[in-house]
């Protein structure tokens, strides 16, 4: 670590992950840090890892985690929601550069709006963040993921890093980015970022039944219409290191769409005309220092403004045409104190005002304004007893402004996580976590015109599971141009159970729907993976990712439901992934690369009930790419080819939203 | 034995390089998921399967009982089940297993079913169509209505309504549809109420809610009367607050459920009498039936059936089995059928109930079965024996669009033609002729020439023969062989751009000879005013048609092979097999009826029409014979078969 800029002290892990992987490319001995100091081990892909996957935005690299269910409504443009562990995507919270992303309207963040192009680190942590100091908020999600952007590293004498890059691929898509740091002072840097996406989405899709027979009943293909999206995004960011224990950083994002809903394919119905325009826009601050070698303290702040524009003028509907703005404003407070050196303890506070305004533009009536101020307090304590044990505990209170929480004002939430290391000198340990969390309502379901309850209670989460962690490497003090292994297995055994399910039901008034608090979840899962690197003579190196999860997700709500028992929709019992990398690296330092990658979704069912009707077959699809990186000093070139779904399978995620067939994309990069 | 055996061989050595190649396939899937996949599973084909009944009582009755399942939107679900109460089976996805060959299926969002006449009409809001089938559910066409909501029938035309009309309005406003029901065009439409639902004839007008329902809180609260004849909105009448259903009984009353805002404003069923409201019944009512003077409807407060008796008085239906939100209604004389959606994602139950509230069955339907439909009748598929299209059309031909004779020896004449008269003149003479069944004839001159004519209606292509045309034709005394025969070919064709007028594609209906090797299809002659110098002892007056300005005439079509022969010294010809005007005596129906399914496009690849709108006949024999001048095809009338005569 004697490398690492003075900052790292402050640094969180996942920043030390960061420069981990950089430092790997910039070809820097390193010590592989272990990950059994968790007490909740993340899923991480970073670095240059993540460049090679065949992925596209954040979505994509996201099927490669284990206990993730992807919902993809099919090309660039196309939503892309998580489900982490079947417990739904609302409970799933996701931070970009560690703040969360809100949607106080209907709680959803499409993860195929962030490019992985900026994208330093993504990680997945079940439960929570392994680390007690942080905001209160981030207690209060069953899963977390953390988006890391790219952080400016600068060698001495270095001032400019400048990476330019173009992607083109089939269905006209065309992606240019620009990223620009800058080392204003020595440890204040400046990075700046621009994309742009197009694409016109207008990809064949094909829908083949046959008779028992074998004979064809019908084979038809079409082109997906409507599914063109037009994307900027621009992002700023200012970092400050100082001293050796502080910095802060201060992050504006903006990004603007147009794009078409392409909708679901029906009999009779080829093409849907809604549209969409959004700008998100945030800026975010963030500050962090630490005295007497003790007291942390931390401090977030952030403002977002967000515009939608929904338009659907499709001549056989009624037009609808509406604006909302959503204005979200955020404070956090977080203090972590070092009592002993085993024994820690930390205190958030943390406050957010949301803001809804909803304007029918087709008719003249004042817009709806909707606002909710919420609190969250969080006290949590890690004790560390030798090298054995590790144990953490947490208790939320959660208070949501305006949404009658039964009877109880103020909600609380606690987690207990332990690791126990039974051989220090072995990287093996046993981690199990119980927690509770809340998916509370969001303003659709509260006051969505017709359909909204105002008095909705939040939907509840209990979580436990219990995890084998094992790690072997023999490259403690080697080069990475020795022989050698890295070797990383988890298997993680987890029980979940949903309750209050917020859920859309047919109340009183004939077909009215209305969202009630009816219906009660139960999820059995395995997830199983391994990470198996090697060094290899001759400068190669193998990389294989391999995950496999088995979940089963049944409803338990109510034994006279027909589907009491059942499946429930678009979880499937078996999926998995696997990516092998083969890369070689020359004498002079090019790269040279293959990546295959293998995903599988076993079957499902689209609705609660599991008959025929609602089956849903598996899909799994192969991916290639391969890529060079030359050094052609003072530059570094780039390219980078990607087939995807090699064998041309048709599929569908989510029915009767088709997904592309055979798809290339191409990247050449500059970088300086 | 040999040439079996080897063709057994090769067909096996094919099936082992498509298992090898198939195995080459699912090789790399197979290796990496069997490494980690304790239950592996594969994509397969996606098989449609035809639908196993379930046997749901032992109890035998007439016809049958449709299920129109909704299935939620954007799920692609409507499915149609049938319960066949002669058997005592209920078919589910009935629709699906019928037609297999229907691109996804069904469609998406059933709203309403009805039978009428021979076929089924069935509503599919979100695929925007109506689709059209036989009583079996036999797809017979669609017909692309946006957002369609709900049907009613009267005179052969069906009503739909639609919460958008064809042409977008600012004030939101929906329409209602006239159909066609033997051509399954669209005739008329008019502009209602915002947002129609269900709707009803009585007398000679049409009566629409106008529900508002897209209109939150700016409910509509009237129902359009619709005029029949002139097809406009003659009056609105105000109901009461989002009326959904609109029913009639046995009294001419109408019955009209209102839903309220489903706030302060609370449902109510409402009852006119006369266009006047004489009742309000403050209850709340998703749907009803009406048997007799006996009206049955859903409460959805309490999710029970009640009826209410000719005093107007509600009583409660007391049934044994409690149901979570009853949907689908329908009261028989025979039985009470409640469909319960239960909670609307999944299947729902089809319940058979007496009248004295013992449950005699129940079934298992798709998702939000919501709308049934008692089928009455066993639809025979090869002879339309369901009560013919009711009507007041005539079957007879009703206009002459066009008539073009070719140069010929009875041209001018038949009709005749006077000084000044104009295309349109001689097809007014030609109607005088032979429209109406008047009896006459008209000639079609030499090859090429032809008329087009039509009837006040769309003939429809129903299973058999669908239209008769007359002709002069006779046998040779003693023979069925010989005799004489002027052969004419049908073209047909439908109003594809509904302007009335022929100038859409034509069809040839194949008759016997168009695949021998002697007919010669694309044939082309021109006729010259100058040539027109053939005139017989017989014949003396011009025969170029007079009325036609240009020096020229060019046709272009089939050309029969000559058929005239010498017997017993006689101009002859030889009787073609079928599909032939003026080849056989109008007193053989069967040889001078044609089928509208004999239709072939121009590549001579079949083609269904569901109906056509204009028929045209010319003449295919170019001969011209020593004695008696050129064949030339002469038409006496037209019977569409499927209208009583």
């Amino acid at each position: 670590m004697a490398l690492c800029a003075p900052s790292v002290f402050a640094m969180s892990d996942a920043e030390m992950d960061s420069l981990d992987s950089r430092f790997r490319i910039e070809e820097v001995e390193v010590t592989a840090r272990s990950l059994t100091k968790d007490v909740i081990v993340p899923q991480t892909l970073k670095g240059a890892e993540l460049q090679r996957l065949n992925a596209l935005s954040v979505a994509d690299a996201l099927r490669y985690f284990s206990g993730v269910q992807l919902k993809d409504y099919g090309g660039v443009g196309g939503i892309k929601t998580i489900n982490i562990r079947s417990m739904g995507s609302q409970h799933t919270a996701v931070y970009y550069n560690g703040v969360q992303l809100g949607n106080a309207q209907n709680g959803q963040v499409d993860l195929g709006r962030f490019s992985l192009d900026n994208m330093e680190q993504i990680q997945l942590f079940n439960g929570q963040k392994s680390d007690i100091f942080q905001s209160a908020r981030e207690f209060g999600s069953a899963g977390n993921i953390y988006l890391t952007t790219r952080k400016p590293y600068f060698k001495e004498n270095e001032r400019v890093h400048v990476r330019a890059q173009m992607r083109f691929g089939s269905f006209a898509l065309a992606n240019p980015t620009i990223g620009v740091d800058v080392k204003l002072k020595e440890s204040l840097s400046l990075t700046v970022d621009a994309e742009y996406v197009y694409s016109d989405g207008k990809y064949p899709f094909r829908y083949r039944r046959v008779l028992p027979s074998g004979e064809t009943a019908y084979d038809t293909t079409a082109v997906r219409q409507n599914g063109d999206v037009n994307a900027v995004r621009a992002e700023v960011g200012l970092h400050h290191y100082y001293r050796t224990t502080g910095f802060w950083r201060v992050h504006a994002y903006n990004y603007w769409s147009e794009r078409g809903v392409p909708g679901a394919i029906v009999n009779n119905v080829w093409r849907n005309g809604e549209r969409l325009w959004d700008r998100n826009t945030f800026v975010q601050a963030e500050w962090q220092d630490e005295w007497f070698n003790r007291w942390s303290t931390r401090l977030l702040a952030k403002y977002a403004n967000d515009y939608t524009h929904y338009q659907n003028y499709d001549k056989r509907l009624l037009p609808s045409n509406n604006e909302y703005v959503q204005q979200e404003v955020y404070v956090s407070l977080a203090n972590k104190v070092r009592i002993f050196n085993w024994w820690d303890a930390s205190l958030a506070y943390d406050y957010q005002y949301n803001a809804l305004n909803r304007a029918n533009l087709l008719v003249e009536a004042a817009p709806e304004n909707f606002s909710r101020h919420s609190h969250w307090l969080s006290a949590a304590t890690a004790l560390n007893i030798k090298e054995y044990l590790r144990i953490q505990a947490s208790v939320l209170m959660t208070s949501i402004g305006n949404s009658q929480l039964s009877n109880d004002k103020y909600k609380f939430t606690p987690g207990a996580f332990l690791s126990f290391r039974p051989y220090p000198a072995i990287d093996l340990s046993v981690n199990a976590f119980y927690k509770q969390s809340y998916r509370y309502p969001t303003f659709n379901d509260l006051y969505y015109t017709d359909l909204g309850n105002a008095s909705l209670r939040p939907e509840l989460a209990r979580q436990h599971s219990v995890e084998i962690a094992y790690r072997l490497s023999n490259r403690k003090g080697l080069r990475t141009s020795d022989f050698g292994y890295e070797i990383a297995a988890n298997l993680s055994y987890y029980y979940n159970r949903v309750t209050d399910k917020i859920i859309a039901y047919p109340k009183g008034q004939q077909f009215r729907w209305t969202m009630l608090n009816l219906g009660e979840v139960k999820i059995h899962g395995v997830d199983a993976k391994t990470d198996l690197s090697f060094y290899l003579p001759l400068d190669f190196t193998l990389r294989t990712r391999l995950n496999y999860t088995y979940q089963k997700a049944i409803d338990v709500t109510n034994p006279n439901d027909s589907y009491y028992g059942h499946q429930i929709p678009y979880i499937p019992w078996h999926s998995g992934s696997v990516v092998v990398g083969l890369d070689w690296k020359s004498r002079r330092g090019d790269h040279y690369g293959l990546n295959y990658s293998f995903i599988y979704t076993g079957e499902r069912y689209s609705q609660q009930e599991n008959t025929i009707y609602n089956y849903v077959q598996p899909w799994y699809t192969h991916d290639l790419s391969i890529y060079g990186e030359w050094a052609i000093k003072p530059v570094w070139l780039k390219a980078n080819f990607e087939l995807n779904n090699m064998l041309g399978q048709d599929y569908e995620v989510i029915q009767n939203y088709p997904m592309p067939k055979q798809n290339v994309r191409c990247t050449l990069a500059v970088k300086y | 034995m040999h040439v079996s055996s080897k063709i057994l061989r090769i067909k096996n050595i094919d099936r082992f390089a498509q298992r090898v190649k198939t195995s080459m396939y699912y090789a790399m899937h197979f290796c990496l998921c069997s490494l980690f996949l304790t239950l592996y599973s594969c994509r397969g084909d996606e098989v449609i399967y035809p639908t196993i009944g379930t046997k749901v009582t032992d109890e035998v009755r007439e016809g049958g009982v449709y299920v129109l399942c909704e299935g939620n939107m954007g799920s692609n679900k409507a499915r149609l089940d049938y319960m066949n109460l002669a058997t005592g089976t209920y078919y589910a996805n009935w629709y699906g297993s019928q037609n297999p060959t229907q691109m996804k299926e069904l469609g998406d969002v059933g709203n309403d079913i009805q039978q009428y006449g021979g076929k089924l009409y069935a509503v599919i809001n979100c695929s925007h169509k109506v689709e059209v089938m036989d009583l079996q559910a036999r797809h017979i066409a669609k017909i692309d209505i946006p957002n369609c909501r709900y049907l009613a029938f009267s005179g052969g035309k069906m009503y739909v309504s639609a919460y958008v009309g064809s042409v977008a309005n600012p004030e939101l406003l929906g329409s209602v549809f006239e159909v066609d029901t033997a051509s399954l065009a669209i005739e008329r439409e008019v502009k209602v109420g915002h947002q129609p639902d269900e709707l009803c004839v009585l007398g000679d007008k049409l009566y629409v809610v106008n529900s508002g329902g897209y209109l939150t809180n700016r409910y509509d609260s009237t129902i359009s009367v619709i005029d029949l004849q002139s097809f406009t909105e003659v009056r609105k009448i105000n109901v009461g607050l989002n009326p959904t259903r609109i029913r009639k009984d046995e009294h001419q009353r109408l019955w009209v459920a209102c839903q309220g805002n489903y706030g302060a404003v609370k449902p109510q069923l409402v009852v006119l009498d006369n266009e006047e409201v004489i009742r309000r019944i403050p209850t709340p009512c998703a749907n009803m039936s009406i048997l007799g003077s006996t009206v049955y409807i859903i409460n959805n407060e309490t999710n029970t059936i009640q009826s209410i008796n000719s005093q107007l008085s509600i009583i409660n239906y007391q049934l044994s089995t409690p149901f979570e939100h009853p949907y689908g209604l329908l009261a028989t004389e025979d039985a009470l059928y409640i469909a319960d959606a239960k909670n609307y994602v999944s299947s729902g139950i089809l319940y058979c109930f007496d009248y004295s509230g013992h449950e005699r069955w129940r079934a298992y339907t798709g998702d939000i079965p919501g709308h049934l439909c008692l089928v009455t009748g066993e639809y025979d598929a090869h002879e339309d024996t369901i009560s013919p299209t009711p009507s007041t059309y005539s079957p007879y031909i009703a206009r002459v669009y066009e008539y073009l004779p070719a140069m010929g020896q009875f041209v001018n004449i038949l009709p005749k033609y006077e000084e000044g008269d104009d295309a349109m003149d001689m097809c007014l003479k030609c109607e005088e002729a032979i429209a109406d069944n008047a009896g006459g004839l008209v000639s079609l001159g030499g090859w090429g020439g032809y008329i087009t004519f039509g009837f006040d209606h769309p003939v429809e292509n129903l299973p058999g023969k669908d239209i008769q045309i007359l002709g002069n034709a006779f046998y040779m005394t003693g023979s069925t062989e010989y005799g004489s025969s002027e052969p004419g070919i049908v073209l047909v064709s439908r109003d594809e751009n509904g302007n009335g007028v022929p100038d859409d594609v034509w069809y040839e209906l194949k008759g016997s000879e168009y695949d021998n090797p002697t007919t010669v299809h694309s044939y082309t002659k021109t006729y010259t005013r100058e040539g027109d110098t053939l005139q017989n002892p017989f014949h003396k007056q011009p025969y170029y048609p007079q009325w036609i300005e240009a020096d020229e005439m060019t046709f272009t079509g089939t050309r029969l092979a000559p058929l005239s022969e010498q017997i017993a010294g006689q101009n002859v010809q030889r009787i073609l097999d079928f599909g032939y005007v003026d080849n056989k005596p109008n007193k053989d129906k069967e040889g001078t009826s044609f089928d509208l399914s004999w239709a072939v496009d121009a590549a001579g690849e079949p083609v269904h029409l569901p109906s056509v709108d204009f028929i045209r006949v010319y003449n295919a024999a170019d001969e011209i014979l020593p004695q008696t001048g050129e064949l030339s095809t002469e038409i006496n009338g037209a019977i569409d078969l499927h209208i009583e005569q």
